[in-house]
């Protein structure tokens, strides 16, 4: 049995703006569970949604692909993504290698 | 249990004080204070003879007056029974809680469970003592007090079992061992051997699990279930559950019944030698289809199976179809899934003048997630292109876009000069479909000593020579994803003896059991290590640590594929692709 990535996503009710802030690994046995929170964030706040990612430390293809996603919804139902870059090397290496890092609404100066 | 021993004791001091009053008074009074009990009561002398039985407890000892139940000996009584503790060890007169007081032993409540010989009813009692004491101080008598708790027990034991064989149904997709599990969870709980038979389209049943209280006796279970054709009877037992979808409950089990389903001498004594008590069959069924039955057996325990053992049964029976159904819909799907992505790999690494080359592609374990690495080779005017990538989601639709992307690559290829342009073409067309489909790619092409690299979303390429290892290219975004995306050609003299490798991300992502990744760094230390080796021998090592890194699970799909020039510049001959298939067990993703 395939052990999951560990991840943790927790609602930040004391930032300005509705925020989830994702802290571990995200590939494809942690993409269910961010994916969760997400719709029913969006379910209680469907206007705007910050992912702030500062916390994760490895990011796979199907965790990209989740970020697309997420951007390709909220530009066609109307509501604002933003994304709070992830600090850790892996994770950043990722987002430059397919051009997310300049293609996806990150807040702030591009990833260095 | 402190609480009820609490509770004993407090009622103890409550029914000592009303008995001492009552038998100063009259029996009469004592008997209208407990006679009226619905518990049944019984009070014994120091040689353990009944000295007073209330209704209730004469009709459950099954007597008819006071008399009768006084002129039998309590050990009579105990035979017609017989009495386990709830771990299903049998307990002896000696054990009872009565009993216990008078040889001055403290006796807490003693749950036990009795099966009549006789009728093969089965009830399960909570038996409470008490001692009352004469005036020294000194046990006088025992009155115990038997709670009837068989619904309670029955309704723990059956949550019991079915969130235990839920947790089985649903603990692995080979469906087989599934139900082999479930039977074994089913003796001896409900029964003393259980049996379960699927049927296929064309009606043969095939038992696929046998299990056995008694290990021993398996042994018997097993032969005699040899015995019973393919074809079963549908107008009797097993065959006539098969054919109608109902149950059928023979509630006991009779010599001439044995002697009618015996197929030959031989069978007939087996079925006597296992000693049916009561038999019962139950569908397992999946709206109108009949996908196989469980068969549950009382034998040695002697117990009747009843409608309450039916019911149970039946829920399991269901859940078991459904865990059956959907074992067979995702081995399918994976079947298939399997089958397009093995479609999409070369069958064979072509020979490239000048250079010797090796692949290896290992599929993920977790079989529904097939679908997401590919890579190809193959010539076009002169020049060689060598592509490799992921298509991020998996299963069906993944190799599906596999497909499409590869198809793209070649037919593209004819007409575009450049990876870069190779790489554009296939944005465009992923961006035509109709949901979102992206992939990483890398893409070269090979034209004699020259490399002309392009990379759209993948790690790039390593380069690797006597000197150490390298990344080369220049990262380009992933492949219809993002609007306005443009990719870079980068080229690359290869000396002799140098090698090109391209990867996908198994490999770097793989995690070892402390959740460690293997990580850029660790494939590069690897690869030095392994520099100007010929590609197939380098391949094969690093799949092997791999394969020790990850202790023998990886979770992703793993590709790479390796170009080595030749030192002298000649060409091997073509080689099979190394293709390490493995087929894990199936299980479901937690």
């Amino acid at each position: 049995m395939v052990r999951p990535a560990r991840l943790e996503v927790r609602a930040q009710p004391d930032r300005a703006r509705p925020t989830l802030a994702v802290d571990g690994e995200l590939d494809l046995s942690s993409v269910p569970l961010l994916a969760q929170h997400i719709d029913s964030q969006i379910e209680s706040e469907p206007d705007a949604l910050t992912l702030d990612l500062s916390g994760i430390t490895f990011m796979d293809s199907s965790g990209l692909r989740l970020l697309i996603e997420l951007n390709e919804r909220a530009g066609r139902d109307g509501w604002r993504l933003s994304l709070i870059a992830p600090q850790h090397d892996s994770a950043t290496l990722v987002l430059r290698m397919t051009g997310a890092d300049r293609a996806l609404p990150f807040e702030g100066p591009p990833l260095s | 249990m402190a609480q009820d021993l609490a509770e004993l004791i407090r009622d103890r001091e409550r029914l000592v004080e009303e008995l001492r009053a009552a038998l100063r008074g009259s029996e009469r009074r004592f008997d209208a204070i407990v006679g009226s009990l619905t518990d049944p009561v019984t009070i014994r002398d120091r040689d353990h003879r009944f000295l007073y039985a209330n209704r209730a407890a004469l009709a459950h000892l099954g007597f008819e007056s006071w008399e009768q139940l006084r002129a039998t000996a309590p050990a009579t009584i105990m035979s017609d029974y017989l009495v386990r503790d709830e771990r299903g060890e049998e307990v002896a007169m000696d054990d009872i809680p009565s009993v216990r007081l008078l040889r001055g032993e403290a006796a807490e409540p003693l749950l036990i469970q009795t099966i009549q010989h006789d009728t093969g009813v089965q009830r399960w009692n909570l038996l409470k003592a008490a001692p009352l004491l004469d005036e020294h101080g000194e046990i006088d008598a025992t009155i115990m007090i038997i709670e009837d708790v068989t619904e309670q027990r029955r309704a723990e034991l059956r949550n019991a079992f079915l969130a235990d064989a839920s947790a089985a149904l649903a603990s692995s997709l080979d469906y087989e061992q599934t139900l082999r599990n479930v039977a074994e969870l089913a003796v001896p709980g409900i029964a003393d051997w259980c049996a379960v038979d699927l049927v296929d389209d064309d009606g043969d049943r095939r038992t696929v699990a046998v299990a056995h209280v008694d290990p021993e006796r398996l042994v018997l279970a097993e032969a005699l279930r040899r015995h019973v054709p393919d074809r079963v009877d549908p107008d009797e037992g097993l065959g006539r559950v098969l054919d109608t979808g109902e149950a059928v409950v023979y509630p006991r089990v009779t010599d001439a019944m044995l002697a009618a389903a015996a197929v030959d001498a031989e069978h007939l004594e087996l079925l006597r030698a296992v000693g049916f008590r009561s038999l019962l069959i139950v569908p397992m069924r999946l709206g109108e289809r009949i996908l196989g039955a469980m068969t549950l057996v009382s034998a040695e325990s002697v117990r009747t199976l009843d409608r309450f053992d039916q019911e149970l049964a039946e829920q399991v029976a269901a859940r078991a179809a459904a865990a059956i159904e959907h074992a067979r819909v995702y081995s399918e799907r994976s079947r298939i899934a399997r089958m397009l992505q093995q479609d999409l790999l070369p069958e064979q690494l072509p020979a490239i003048p000048g250079y010797d080359l090796g692949s290896i592609y290992l599929p993920a374990v977790e079989t529904s997630m097939v679908g997401g690495d590919f890579y190809d080779i193959w010539e076009v005017k002169g020049r060689w292109l060598i592509v490799i990538g992921d298509v991020t989601g998996k299963g069906i639709e993944a190799a599906a876009l596999t497909a499409l992307v590869r198809h793209t690559l070649r037919a593209a290829a004819e007409f575009q000069r450049s990876p870069a342009e190779l790489l554009s073409f296939v944005d465009a067309t992923l961006k035509k479909r109709p949901s979102l489909s992206v992939c990483t790619a890398l893409c070269f092409a090979l034209e004699g000593d020259t490399a002309t690299i392009a990379v759209g979303g993948h790690p790039l390429p390593l380069y690797i020579t006597g000197d150490g290892v390298r990344e080369v290219g220049e990262h380009g975004p992933l492949l219809g994803a993002f609007p306005a995306a443009r990719w870079q050609d980068s080229t690359l003299k290869l000396t002799a003896g140098s090698t090109l490798l391209a990867y996908t991300d198994g490999i770097t992502d793989a995690r070892d059991g402390d959740q460690e990744r293997f990580g850029l760094e660790r494939l590069c230390k690897t690869l030095t290590q392994l520099a100007e080796r010929p590609a197939a021998e380098m391949i094969d090592e690093l799949a092997r640590r791999l394969e020790d890194f990850q202790i023998g699970m990886h979770t992703d799909d793993t590709a790479a594929i390796a170009v080595h020039r030749s030192a002298d510049g000649a060409t091997l001959g073509g080689r099979e692709t190394h293709a390490v298939l493995r087929t894990g067990t199936i299980t479901t993703p937690v």
